[in-house]
């Protein structure tokens, strides 16, 4: 009876011994084995995204000459907009550098633009995540802003030899230092517990008590640039409501981040030249 | 094999005989255990189901733990929604010590190795390498701090407060950094954690967005260790208490109870060491006190005290302006005054000795006790009128400069100044020019007892009833008095002397401001508010008494005062003329012992619709000056009265703006 008994307690003693094994392991092999265990993953997660780019490309070869036509005069089109905007852009600029050196204000801040797509998108209640293309390889440093189009993205969290984990600005580990457009007094910006897929929201606190927001009257929330992490005037999103606080103070409140967050494909990172 | 079965027949045989299946004793002790066990049974049942509530209540009192947070004030405004006193942001950089268990134990663990590793040279002892420690973490997070706001910050070891990390206080903030400036404040917010120890923590100032302007209307609070939840349960367990404040004097007193905000908190889990281990239990936020919208216009409050101060050069002193229907106060201000904002949250002993050594405590208005001189011939006067001693037309009085009263001379002011005697004179022109032997004359045959009751119906010898502190010191004084209180007798040239407002009479400037509205009103008793009531209905009292003919006569001599008595600088000097304006003055300078003087001047305007009356007493140094009233009080009335006359004049509706002194 007992060397039965014994074998039915093999796998917990096995089990036991691997854990103790694993405790006794030096912090610096299991920080390796960690690491390790992402630049392995990395590839399959790589090479999932560039078969989706092939699935992608194969669809869009399936359209007919006339669709490609007319998708050409729209793409002309677009493309004579924006050189116009480029234009416009390139005056403004100067325009600033003028004014700037007129006013003897200091440069500011230069970031080298990286644009990434975007490899895979984790979304829970716990945290808000993107994993992106590019990482050590391009020299992407770990709390670089992140953005797009529609304004912050959010900040790189982690970086591994080809991609980076990208926080996003709904996740409520990210807080940034932000002030409503038309406003220099800053408040605190911190994403909000977004349910997977739901529409993401954020909250504010330290909200001054004579602003004033709701729905219908929405307010911009940007980033002040006083924090030192993102430059100031990227829009964050819309305060829909501000409520005053207990404490009498201040005011909190709510605001709806951009929609197109949950279905971004390209991001852009903006990676300090002179880092601090 | 045979004999092996014998023998364990024999022995098992043996082993029957000494163990019998039923043993009388055994069954006893069966019985002894079996009720033991039900005791035990019994007991933990009676432990379980009837003393239930009992054990969970000292569960609960021995491991929960409350915290309070004060609520904000409410604010103060003026008349205008303007805010006179309210709370303002104190942003500071925290560190909850409750999170911070193991990694003071590792420090410690780690102090303790370093020691052993150089053969315990100098080993302190436990609780010396526990306050090592404890410096070296929290050192180390306020080094983190110092990194991201560019902050050379160190923990003082000397006034490092270990007290924080014992069990009463470990769930209190530990205040890093006080006064983050709004960079820091948003650096901060962007790289610290979220879930870091290291928080940026708020709590509210009482500011005051206009310095030192009525600082003694508004008050000054101070640190109050004792706040309460009215609302907030479980008032029995461990509770530990943020500092609040309560107002020390001031309206900040007065309306403690309104202005006192609700204390918040929350109720949370802790180990046997005092470390919270779960998040809240039960939370309750703070609520701010009630709002308070005062009666001061801080537009004339500034532009009195900023006139005074032009005029009397560092001198002490009061202006009152009063509101004559309603006895609202327009402004009160006492000077000399102190920045509020130095006070808050606290005043240090070098700020609090220097305001004491100017006389800055002292609320002048309220407490101020000044013979009123001249301006007191208004009170003479209306007794006179109303007792039948003073005939309006009668200028038969020959002012010849000075007047033997028993064996001591008594002169009329101007004589005294080196001017040319009064001559025959007039009531109306005697108010006018305020001359002394006129109402010498009059003061002798009206008598002290008349004059007295007089000034008693005014209620000059009581409080006023507005919502602040004050004396209850003033005098007016008649022979009773004397004999009551001096044991002395009353002679003649005390008489005199009260006629012009000497001798023992004493009021403060708050009650000359309503005296004055009180008579503008042709009433005799204004009583004073400092709560502003839009709807408020006008104030009625007892009438003066006063024929509308003795009434032209009185305010007509008032308002000659300020044509071509002892006022006339506002109407001769083109920088004080106030276009439209007709006002009702009367000058006075008390003299006070040998060095010291009271510049006097009480108006009210308009003349033919009193709507706004001011009173001023500036006190001087210049022994034997007589003209003090008019050269120096009566501006300072005239910044006020055309300040008021300004806002009156434009047109209603947004845009008057204040610029804040800080």
């Amino acid at each position: 009876m007992q060397p039965k008994r014994f074998d039915q307690a093999r796998p917990f003693l096995t089990l036991g011994l691997l854990f103790l094994g694993w405790l006794a392991v030096p912090v610096a092999v299991k920080s390796f084995l960690r690491a390790s265990f992402f630049e392995f993953q990395a590839p399959l997660a790589l090479a999932a995204s560039h078969v989706r780019d092939l699935q992608e490309y194969w669809s869009l070869r399936l359209h007919s000459n006339d669709e490609l036509i007319q998708a050409g005069r729209d793409l002309g089109r677009l493309t004579a907009s924006y050189e116009d905007n480029v234009q416009e852009n390139a005056a403004l600029h100067d325009e600033i550098t003028r004014l700037e050196a007129l006013l003897h204000l200091p440069s500011f801040a230069d970031f080298r633009l990286e644009h990434a797509r975007v490899v895979q998108r984790d979304f829970s209640g716990w945290w808000q995540q993107l994993v992106i293309r590019k990482g050590r390889n391009f020299g992407i440093p770990v709390g670089a802003p992140v953005i797009f189009a529609g304004g912050v993205v959010g900040r790189v969290k982690e970086v591994h030899a080809y991609t980076a984990v990208v926080e996003l600005v709904s996740d409520p580990g990210v807080r940034l230092a932000a002030v409503i457009e038309g406003d220099d007094r800053p408040v605190s910006f911190q994403g909000g517990n977004n349910p997977t897929f739901g529409p993401a929201q954020g909250i504010i606190e330290f909200v001054p008590l004579n602003v004033y927001a709701s729905s219908t009257i929405p307010k911009t929330l940007i980033t002040s640039g006083l924090g030192g992490v993102f430059p100031p005037g990227l829009v964050i999103g819309q305060i829909t409501s501000v409520e005053p606080g207990a404490d009498g103070l201040f005011k909190t409140g709510e605001v709806r981040l951009d929609p197109r967050l949950s279905s971004l494909t390209e991001v852009t990172v903006l990676v300090p030249v002179n880092p601090e | 094999m045979a004999t092996s079965d014998i023998n364990l027949a024999d022995r098992s045989g043996s082993l029957v005989e000494s163990h019998r299946s039923f043993q009388p004793r055994v069954v006893f002790f069966h019985f002894v255990i079996v009720l033991l066990l039900l005791v035990l049974a019994g007991g933990l049942a009676y432990q379980q189901l009837f003393r239930n509530d009992v054990h969970q209540d000292r569960q609960r009192m021995q491991s929960w733990r409350r915290t309070l947070v004060p609520g904000p004030r409410g604010d103060l405004l003026d008349r205008e929604g303007r805010v006179l006193a309210g709370n303002g942001q104190r942003l500071s950089v925290v560190l909850y010590l409750d999170e911070l268990q193991g990694e003071l134990r590792r420090e410690y663990l780690q102090i303790r190795k370093n020691y052993r590793d150089s053969g315990d040279k100098g080993l302190p002892n436990a609780g010396e390498i526990e306050q090592i420690a404890r410096v070296s973490v929290v050192q180390r997070y306020l080094d983190r701090v110092n990194a991201i706001i560019n902050r050379e910050e160190k923990i003082n070891r000397q006034d490092f407060d270990s007290r924080h990390f014992t069990n009463s206080m470990l769930q209190l903030p530990y205040l890093l950094i006080d006064d983050l400036e709004p960079e820091e404040f948003a650096r901060l917010i962007e790289r610290l954690p979220v879930n870091s120890p290291l928080q940026v923590y708020t709590s509210s100032r009482r500011e005051y967005p206009y310095g030192v302007s009525a600082a003694h209307v508004l008050g000054m609070v101070m640190p109050d260790p004792d706040i309460a939840a009215k609302d907030f349960q479980e008032q029995d367990l461990t509770t530990f208490k943020m500092k609040g404040t309560v107002g020390r004097d001031g309206l900040e007193k007065q309306f403690e109870s309104t202005l006192e905000g609700e204390a918040g908190g929350s109720i949370f889990q802790v180990d046997r060491l005092g470390y919270k281990v779960k998040s809240s239990i039960k939370q309750q936020m703070p609520r701010q006190g009630k709002t308070i919208t005062t009666s001061i216009d801080i537009d004339l409050q500034l532009a009195a005290e900023k006139k005074f101060a032009e005029m009397t050069d560092g001198k002490s002193g009061a202006v009152v302006a009063i509101q004559v229907n309603t006895g609202e106060v327009l402004a009160l201000a006492s000077l000399p005054n102190y920045n509020l904002n130095e006070t808050s949250p606290r005043i240090s002993t070098e700020k609090y000795a220097e305001i004491e050594a100017q006389g800055g405590w002292l609320d002048r208005t309220t407490h101020g006790l000044y013979p009123p001189g001249s301006t007191f011939k208004i009170l003479v006067t209306i007794a006179g009128l109303r007792a039948g001693m003073i005939d309006p037309a009668d200028d038969s009085i020959n002012c010849t400069g000075v007047m033997q009263i028993g064996n001591r001379p008594f002169y009329c002011d101007r004589t005294a100044a080196g001017f040319a005697q009064h001559g025959h004179i007039a009531l109306r022109e005697a108010i006018a020019r305020s001359c002394d032997y006129y109402f010498y004359t009059q003061g002798l045959k009206i008598s002290p007892e008349t004059i007295a009751a007089e000034a008693r119906r005014f209620h000059l010898d009581q409080r006023t009833g507005i919502q602040l502190t004050e004396t209850k010191g003033m005098i007016i004084p008649d022979p009773a008095w004397r004999e009551r209180v001096r044991h002395e007798k009353w002679f003649p040239g005390d008489t005199a002397n009260m006629s012009i407002g000497q001798g023992d009479v004493l009021v403060t400037p708050l009650e000359m401001a309503c005296f004055a509205a009180s008579v503008a009103r042709g009433e005799v008793y204004t009583k004073p508010t400092l709560l502003h009531d839009p709807s408020a209905a006008p104030q009625h009292t007892e009438s003066i008494g006063l024929t509308p003919a003795q009434r032209a006569v009185l305010l007509g001599g008032m308002e000659d005062c300020t044509i071509y008595g002892t006022a006339d600088v506002l109407t001769k000097l083109k920088e004080l003329r106030i276009p439209g304006l007709r006002i009702a003055g009367k000058t006075g300078t008390a003299q006070i012992g040998e060095k010291k003087t009271i510049a006097w001047f009480i108006c009210f305007a308009p003349l033919e619709n009193p709507e706004i009356a001011v009173a001023v007493a500036i006190e001087g140094d210049t022994p034997g000056e007589t003209v003090g009233g008019g050269r120096y009080a009566a501006p300072v009335a005239q910044a006020v009265l055309k300040e008021w006359w300004d806002k009156k004049s434009r047109p209603a509706g947004p845009g008057v703006s204040v610029k804040a002194v800080k």
